[in-house]
């Protein structure tokens, strides 16, 4: 599996590298991370972010790094997740400190599904989303995502919202 | 670009989501106790994990043993996530494989690969002093116990180092 690079209007999503962990990891072990049942020392950073990049030779699907074109700078990160613990493929987001309010989450989310669908074997995406993170909900509403109920969730008061590939 | 060796009885190829399970199982045994085990599927995963994602990372990471059959029998890696001083070159094999000398003819020939194609100047193995099989393995191999190096985290850990061949 060659991990791909996605670009859209203003972004490029590529593939983590080495010199990213450092703001990946200020990132987790941050307030920011409190959604993310995380709790993280810089060791358990490393674990995650080892897990982003490992999913794509293990699963054919991962997480990319989020790239600002026009500034060239690294934003955050968006992902295809699935893990020991997820009962389906997770499409999930996370900007850095400083750059929300500007749609970049949205703008990733979306290619990053339609990639998904476009070439995985995946009626459905779900996002796992703490009851609390607002910013997380509504970036899910506005990607289209419904509420789902019935599904089994990794932790038992996530909510969860259904992705479907658009017909 | 993660490659595959061959050796006279096993071939090196990079992991599948299929050897996730046995390494788990391996890791949860007291086959462990040397490596801070035993570990649970948590902890198997973030190891699976990052031993995979070096090679994307680094350029170096970690390797299936398998028989000429395909059995999964263990693995190889050379890491260095970053608590570690230099690349460190380890190894496991399961319980039904051991003192067959496969761990020394795998690791031979990761420590040829390391050292040529890849082009690593530095290699060690960090042991356990009381983990006399290990250090048995590192010795055949040629390293040398280095009372001066560095450890990860300052551990108490005992540093064998690897020369470049001349």
């Amino acid at each position: 599996m060659i991990t791909p690079t996605l670009h859209t209007d203003r972004l490029t999503l590529r593939p983590y590298r080495l010199d990213d962990f450092d703001a990946y990891a200020v990132l987790m072990t941050s307030d920011r991370a409190k959604y993310m049942q995380a709790g993280l020392d810089r060791e358990g950073a490393w674990n995650w972010f080892t897990a982003d990049v490992a999913h794509w030779p293990l699963f054919g699907f991962g997480s990319l790094m989020i790239d600002v074109d026009a500034v060239g700078e690294t934003i955050g990160a968006v992902g295809l997740n699935k893990g020991i613990n997820f009962p389906e493929t997770e499409l999930g987001w996370q900007l850095y400190d400083g750059y929300e309010g500007h749609g970049y989450a949205t703008e990733a989310a979306v290619a990053l599904r339609d990639w998904g669908f476009a070439t995985l074997p995946l009626e459905t995406l779900v996002s796992y989303i703490d009851p609390a993170n607002a910013a997380s909900i509504r970036l899910a509403e506005r990607l289209g995502g419904k509420r789902d109920t019935s599904a089994i969730p990794p932790y038992p008061c996530d909510l969860i919202y259904r992705h479907r590939r658009a017909a | 670009m993660i490659p595959t060796l061959h050796t006279e009885r096993l071939t090196l190829r990079a992991h599948v989501m299929e050897d996730f399970a046995p390494y788990t199982a391996f890791l949860a045994t007291g086959r462990t106790l040397y490596m801070g085990g035993p570990h649970d599927d948590r902890t198997a995963w973030s190891w699976f994990c990052s031993d995979i994602a070096q090679w994307h990372l680094l350029g170096f990471g970690s390797l299936a043993l398998t028989l000429k059959n395909g059995t999964f029998i263990g693995q190889v890696n050379v890491i260095q996530p970053p608590i570690f001083p230099e690349p460190e070159l380890g190894w496991c094999v399961f319980a039904p494989y051991e003192g067959l000398g496969y761990i020394t003819e795998a690791a031979t020939a990761v420590r040829d690969w390391a050292f040529g194609p890849r082009g690593l100047t530095t290699m060690v193995s960090y042991i356990d002093p009381a983990n006399t099989r290990s250090i048995n393995v590192a010795e055949r191999l040629g390293a040398t116990l280095d009372p001066y190096a560095a450890t990860p985290n300052n551990d108490p850990t005992g540093v064998w180092r690897y020369a470049r061949a001349a």
